[in-house]
C-alpha cells in the first residue's frame, strides 16, 4: 500500500464472450447464442427472459390496480380482473423471481466467483433454459387459450372445475419446476466440484452460499410441486379423483402439496437475494461482512427451516388445532436467521465507507423493506391474528414486500452490480439512482396503504369493495404507477446502455471476489489468465484509480474489449468456439502436465484449470494460488 | 485423441480430468435421485394419508391387484439391477463384449416388466377396475374371473342374465340385481336362501332381444378351493378342480354377489351410497372371449320359503337371562380378519377407487421411469457398441445404473405396499 500504485497493462489477448462471432454471418451469431453451452449466455438468455417476463407481469399489475381505481367496475369486468391477477401471480412468481437471481445472475456471476471455467453440466444448464422458455411459453400461451382464474395457487377443486386453461398452465408449472430442479443441481455440484484449491467453504463468497442454500431447496422441494401439477393436470383430463372430493379425494391434500413446494419456493426467492446484498453491502461499506460465518450459516440455516413451516399458509383450511399451534411455532423460529443477517449487515454498515451508488441503493431500500415484510410475517404467524388477517389485503402487502421489495429490489441491485461486467458496459448513474428512489418510493406508497386496509378487513382478490377503501386503493394504484415507470425506465436505460454506455473497467465497485479480476467482459472461459485468491471481504489493498475504476497492485486492467469490433478478434486463435454442441478440448502443446495423475501440487489447481480454460498461451501468466506464497 | 492426457475424447474441456467429471456427474446423479425421491413421495403421502382413513378401501380393493404377476415383475426388475451393475463393472475393466451383453440383458428385463404390466393393465381396463371417475361400481368380489363381475347392471355391460321370481311379482321375471330385502330369509340360518338354476344358453342375438338354440343347465356348484366354504365342500365332487371349473361352469349363491349401485342417481352412485348389499348368483366359466358370442348364462333364482311369521320379535331369543346359561346362544366375536373377511365379499366400500387412483398413480408414474430407462439403456447400448466406454469414461453407465436401482427400489416398496397387504 505504501508503494506508488502501479499498474500493469496486459492487454486481453482472447475475445470476450459477447463478441466471439463477431464478424461471423448471422446464422452463426444466432446458433452461437441458441445453442451455447456458455453459462454467462444461458444467463444472458434467462436475463432477457426474465426481464420480458416482468414487463408482461408489471403489465398485469397495472391492469389490477387500474381496475381498483374505484369500486365496481373501472376498466374490467369481474371474470377479466380474475386473469389479471391469475396471471399478474404466475408470471411474477414462476416466471421473474424464482429464477430472476439463481437462474439469471447466478449462471452468469456464481462460476466466475468460483473461479470456474463453466457450470459443471453445461448441456443440463442449456437444457434447463428450453425447458423455462417452454414453460414459459405455455404459460403465457394460456392467455389465448381461455386464461386462468384459480389464482396462482391453483388451488383445487376449483382448478378442477374451472374452463380456463388450467391443463395449459400447469404442464407449463410442471416444465418450469424441471428448470429450477436442474439449474439447482447444477449450482449443487459447480459448488462443490469447482471450488479451486485455497478456497474453502468458508472463503465462498456469501452470494455462493445462498446460491447453494437455494439450490438445495430447489432440488428437493420443487419435484414436490412437480407431482402436484402432474396429479392435477391428470385429475383435469382422467379425473383420476385423488383431489376430487367428489370422487372420494381430498381438496386440503393438493394445499399440503402445494404449500410444502411454495414455502420453501418463498425461500428460494428471498435466500439469493439476501446472498446478493451480502455482496453490495460489504463492497459498498468498504468493510468485510460482519459476521461472515453467521451469514453464510443463516442462509442454509433457513434452507432447512422452510421445510418446516409450510402449515402456516393453512391455518385456516380445517387443520387440527395441533398442527396449527405446532406450524405457528416453528415459523416463528424463521425470525431467527432472518435477523441474524438483518443485523449483520446494520453492523456492516456502522462505521463504513458508505458508497451511495445505484445497487448500493437497492441494498438500503432492501434492508428496509425486508425488515417491514419479515417482521409483518410473524404477525400472520400468530395464529389468532392470522384468522383475522386472513386472505386479506394484509397478506398481500406481506408478500409483496418480501417477495418485491426485497427480492426483486435485491434482482435490481445485483443487475445493477455486475451489468457492467458481463456486458462491458456503464449504465447512466443519475438515472440509475433517480430510478433506484423511484422504485423505493413507488413500492412504499403502493403497499403501505394495503397493510391498513387489509387490517381493517379489505379482502384479497376481490374486483369490487367498500367505498371507505377507496382512499387506500388509490394511493396504491398511484404508488403501482410510479414503480411502473421506474421500473421501465431502468430496463431501457440498462438497454440503452449496450449502445451508448461508457466502457466499464474490470473492477468498477472495487469488490474483492474473483469475479472481479476477470476481464471486463469475461473471456469464453472466463480469465484470460488464472486470478489470484484474496482474502475475502478485505478491501485494504484495493486502489481507487479513478471513478469506477479500482485495481490491486500488479492487476491488470481491462485493455479496451473488442466489443462492437470485430476484424481484430479474428488474431487470436479461437479453438474452442461456444455454440457448437461438442466442444473440442484443447489441444496444448504442454501435454506433460495434462497427462498422468494431477494432484502433486495442490494449491496450483485452481491455477491449472484455468490455464486449460485459458488455454491460449501456456505461459502466458506466473500466477499464484494463495497472496503470499509464490507458485513453483 | 488418446493423444490428449484424460485418456477417453469424451472428458469435457472444462473438467480436470476424467475423475473430476466422473466425481461431478456421480454428485448429480445423487442429487437427481434424491430429486425422484420427493417426485414420488408425495404419492407415498398420499397411499399413507387415505390408508390411514379408509383401510377398509385397501383391504377390500388389493384382491384386484395379481400378486403373482407382481412377484414375476418384482423378479424381473431385481435381476435387472443385477446385469445393470455388472455392465458398470464390465464397462471399468473394459469387456465390451460383456457390457453390451449386460444392458441387453438389463433392457429386455425392463421390457419384460413393462410386458406385464401391460397384460395387468389391460386386463383390469377390459374389467372395469378403474380410477376415479371411470372406476365401475359393478364389481364382484372374489376374483376377476366371476362372470357376474359384469352382471347386468343399469349402464353396464351384460354378459350374465339373472332372474328372480320373488313372491310378490311371482310370475315376472326380473333382471338386474335385488336387494336383499327382496329375498326372504330364514334368520337363524345363514347365507342365502335363494333357489337358483343356471343354464348356459347358446343362441344369437337379433336386436335387443336373445333367441335361443340351446339351454343346458349347470347342476354344479363349486368346489371348495374356489370359494373357501367350508359347508358346500360335502356337496361336490373332488375331481371339479379350479382349473376344471375354469372349463365347466360352476356357481353358488351368495348374498353380495355384485354392487349394483342405483344408477340412475349419480351423486348416490359416486358417494357409494347407493351401494346395497345384494343377492345374486357368482357363476364361474371363462370370460366372454373364451365363452364366445353365442353364449349366454343364464341363472334364475326362486326366493325361498317365506319364514314364519314373527309375530314374537323375541320368538328366537332367549326369554330372559333368568333361564339358564343353556339358552343363550354364544355370540362370535368376529375377528379383525374375518372382519375383512366379510367385507371383501361385500360391497365395495365407498370411494373405492381410490385405491384405484393411487393405485395407477403410482405404478404409471413408475412405468414412465422404466420406459425412460430403457431409452437411456437403449442409448447406451448404442454407445457401447461404438465402443466409447473405456475404463477411464464409464460415467454414463454408473449413473444410468443408479437410476435404474432407485427404479428397481421404489417398485419394491410399491410391491409390498400395493399387492401385499390384507
Amino acid at each position: 500500500m505504501a508503494t506508488t500504485p502501479q499498474r500493469i497493462h496486459t492487454p486481453v489477448t482472447e475475445p470476450d464472450f459477447l463478441s466471439i462471432h463477431n464478424g461471423k454471418p448471422f446464422g452463426t451469431r444466432l446458433k452461437g447464442w441458441l445453442f451455447t453451452l456458455d453459462h454467462k449466455r444461458i444467463g444472458m438468455m434467462y436475463l432477457f427472459g426474465i426481464l420480458g417476463a416482468l414487463l408482461l407481469g408489471g403489465a398485469f399489475a397495472l391492469l389490477v390496480r387500474t381496475e381498483l381505481w374505484a369500486p365496481g367496475k373501472t376498466i374490467v369486468g369481474q371474470d377479466t380482473y380474475n386473469q389479471f391477477f391469475t396471471l399478474h401471480g404466475a408470471v411474477m412468481v414462476f416466471l421473474v423471481i424464482i429464477p430472476g437471481i439463481p437462474a439469471a445472475l447466478g449462471n452468469i456471476i456464481m462460476p466466475i466467483q468460483l473461479g470456474a471455467p463453466d457450470v459443471a453440466f453445461p448441456k443440463l444448464n442449456l437444457s434447463s433454459f428450453y425447458l423455462w422458455s417452454a414453460g414459459a411459453l405455455l404459460l403465457v400461451l394460456s392467455i389465448p387459450f381461455g386464461g386462468l382464474d384459480t389464482g396462482w395457487t391453483l388451488y383445487t377443486p376449483y382448478s378442477l372445475k374451472t374452463q380456463t386453461a388450467v391443463l395449459v398452465a400447469t404442464s407449463g408449472v410442471f416444465l418450469l419446476g424441471f428448470s429450477s430442479i436442474f439449474t439447482g443441481l447444477n449450482m449443487l455440484v459447480t459448488i462443490h466440484k469447482f471450488r479451486p484449491q485455497g478456497m474453502g467453504w468458508f472463503q465462498l463468497p456469501l452470494n455462493i452460499w445462498a446460491i447453494y442454500a437455494t439450490a438445495i431447496m430447489q432440488v428437493l422441494a420443487t419435484p414436490v410441486l412437480g407431482i402436484t401439477v402432474l396429479l392435477l393436470s391428470v385429475e383435469r383430463f382422467a379425473h383420476i379423483g385423488i383431489f376430487d372430493p367428489n370422487l372420494g379425494g381430498d381438496p386440503v391434500l393438493f394445499q399440503h402439496f402445494f404449500w410444502f413446494y411454495s414455502h420453501p419456493a418463498v425461500y428460494i426467492m428471498i435466500i439469493p437475494a439476501m446472498g446478493v446484498i451480502s455482496e453490495l453491502i460489504s463492497t459498498f461499506s468498504r468493510k468485510p461482512l460482519f459476521g461472515y460465518r453467521f451469514v453464510a450459516y443463516s442462509s442454509v440455516s433457513l434452507a432447512l427451516l422452510s421445510f418446516l413451516v409450510w402449515g402456516h399458509h393453512m391455518f385456516v383450511s380445517g387443520q387440527s388445532r395441533l398442527a396449527n399451534m405446532v406450524f405457528s411455532a416453528l415459523t416463528f423460529t424463521v425470525g431467527i436467521p432472518s435477523a441474524i443477517k438483518v443485523f449483520n449487515w446494520v453492523a456492516t454498515l456502522y462505521k463504513g465507507d458508505i458508497r451511495l451508488k445505484t445497487p448500493m441503493l437497492y441494498a438500503l431500500s432492501f434492508l428496509l423493506l425486508f425488515t417491514i415484510g419479515g417482521l409483518t410475517g410473524l404477525f400472520l404467524g400468530i395464529l389468532a391474528v392470522d384468522v383475522h388477517l386472513h386472505d386479506t389485503y394484509f397478506v398481500v402487502a406481506h408478500f409483496h414486500y418480501v417477495m418485491m421489495g426485497s427480492t426483486l429490489v435485491a434482482f435490481l441491485g445485483a443487475l445493477h452490480y455486475w451489468w457492467p461486467k458481463f456486458t462491458g458496459r456503464m449504465y447512466n448513474e443519475s438515472l440509475g439512482r433517480i430510478c433506484a428512489t423511484g422504485v423505493f418510493f413507488g413500492f412504499n406508497l403502493t403497499f403501505l396503504p394495503q397493510f391498513v386496509m387489509g387490517a381493517r378487513g379489505m379482502p384479497r382478490r376481490y374486483w369490487d369493495y367498500d367505498p371507505q377503501y377507496q382512499i387506500f386503493h388509490q394511493l396504491s394504484t398511484i404508488g403501482a404507477f410510479v414503480l411502473g415507470i421506474s421500473l421501465f425506465t431502468s430496463v431501457m436505460y440498462l438497454m440503452a446502455s449496450f449502445w451508448t454506455g461508457k466502457k466499464a473497467t474490470r473492477n468498477p465497485w472495487g469488490g474483492s471476489s474473483l469475479e472481479w479480476q476477470a476481464p471486463t467482459p469475461p473471456t469464453l472461459y472466463n480469465f484470460e489468465k488464472p486470478p489470484v485468491l484474496h482474502e475475502l471481504y478485505n478491501y485494504d489493498d484495493l486502489i481507487e484509480y479513478g471513478e469506477d475504476d479500482w485495481g490491486r497492485e500488479g492487476e491488470g486492467i481491462t485493455e479496451v474489449t473488442p466489443h462492437a469490433t470485430p476484424a481484430k478478434v479474428v488474431a487470436t486463435p479461437v479453438k474452442a468456439e461456444p455454440g457448437i454442441a461438442e466442444r473440442v478440448p484443447p489441444k496444448t502443446e504442454d501435454a506433460p502436465k495434462d497427462q498422468g495423475p494431477k494432484a502433486e501440487e495442490p494449491p496450483a489447481k485452481v491455477v491449472e484449470k484455468l490455464e486449460k480454460a485459458a488455454e491460449a498461451e501456456a505461459d502466458a501468466a506466473k500466477p499464484i494460488a494463495k497472496d503470499e506464497e509464490p507458485k513453483s | 485423441m488418446s493423444a490428449h492426457g484424460t485418456g477417453s475424447r469424451f472428458i469435457q474441456h472444462h473438467y480436470d480430468d476424467a475423475k473430476h467429471q466422473f466425481d461431478a456427474g456421480k454428485l448429480g446423479i445423487w442429487l437427481f435421485l434424491a430429486q425422484e425421491v420427493l417426485f414420488f413421495s408425495a404419492l407415498f403421502v398420499a397411499y399413507i394419508l387415505y390408508r390411514i382413513h379408509h383401510p377398509e378401501i385397501y383391504s377390500y380393493a388389493h384382491k384386484w391387484l395379481d400378486v403373482k404377476m407382481g412377484a414375476i415383475n418384482t423378479a424381473v426388475l431385481i435381476f435387472s439391477s443385477l446385469t445393470a451393475a455388472w455392465a458398470v463393472r464390465c464397462a471399468q475393466k473394459n469387456q465390451r463384449a460383456g457390457l453390451i451383453g449386460c444392458i441387453v440383458v438389463t433392457i429386455l428385463c425392463a421390457c419384460t416388466f413393462m410386458g406385464v404390466k401391460y397384460k395387468e393393465y389391460s386386463h383390469k381396463y377390459h374389467e372395469g377396475i378403474l380410477f376415479g371417475r371411470y372406476f365401475d361400481p359393478c364389481i364382484s368380489p372374489g376374483g376377476t374371473e366371476l362372470l357376474t363381475k359384469k352382471n347386468e347392471c343399469p349402464g353396464s355391460k351384460t354378459t350374465v342374465e339373472w332372474d328372480f321370481i320373488d313372491d310378490e311379482t311371482r310370475g315376472k321375471i326380473k333382471s338386474g340385481c335385488f336387494e336383499e330385502k327382496l329375498v326372504d330369509q330364514d334368520p337363524k340360518t345363514e347365507g342365502v336362501q335363494a333357489r337358483c338354476t343356471v343354464t348356459i344358453s347358446k343362441g344369437t342375438k337379433k336386436g335387443a332381444d336373445w333367441v335361443e338354440t340351446s339351454s343346458t343347465p349347470v347342476p354344479l356348484q363349486c368346489p371348495e378351493e374356489m370359494f373357501g366354504e367350508a359347508e358346500s365342500a360335502s356337496e361336490m365332487p373332488a375331481a371339479k378342480t379350479a382349473e376344471a371349473a375354469h372349463k365347466f361352469p360352476c356357481w353358488r349363491t351368495a348374498s353380495q354377489p355384485a354392487v349394483c349401485p342405483d344408477l340412475t342417481k349419480p351423486d348416490e352412485a359416486i358417494s357409494g351410497s347407493a351401494a346395497r348389499p345384494q343377492v345374486g348368483v357368482l357363476v364361474e366359466f371363462g370370460d366372454e372371449v373364451e365363452r364366445g358370442e353365442d353364449t349366454r348364462i343364464i341363472a334364475k333364482c326362486d326366493a325361498p320359503p317365506k319364514a314364519p311369521d314373527a309375530g314374537d320379535i323375541f320368538a328366537d331369543k332367549p326369554t330372559s337371562l333368568a333361564t339358564g346359561k343353556g339358552t343363550i346362544h354364544p355370540v362370535h366375536e368376529m375377528t379383525t380378519h374375518e372382519e375383512h373377511e366379510r367385507e371383501a365379499a361385500g360391497a365395495p366400500p365407498a370411494h373405492t377407487n381410490m385405491f384405484l387412483s393411487i393405485y395407477f398413480a403410482m405404478t404409471g408414474l413408475h412405468g414412465v421411469h422404466v420406459l425412460f430407462g430403457i431409452g437411456v439403456f437403449i442409448w447406451l447400448l448404442i454407445r457401447s457398441i461404438k465402443g466409447h466406454f473405456t475404463e477411464d469414461y464409464f460415467g454414463p453407465i454408473d449413473f444410468a445404473a443408479l437410476y435404474w436401482h432407485i427404479v428397481d427400489l421404489i417398485w419394491i416398496f410399491l410391491f409390498p405396499l400395493l399387492y401385499l397387504i390384507h
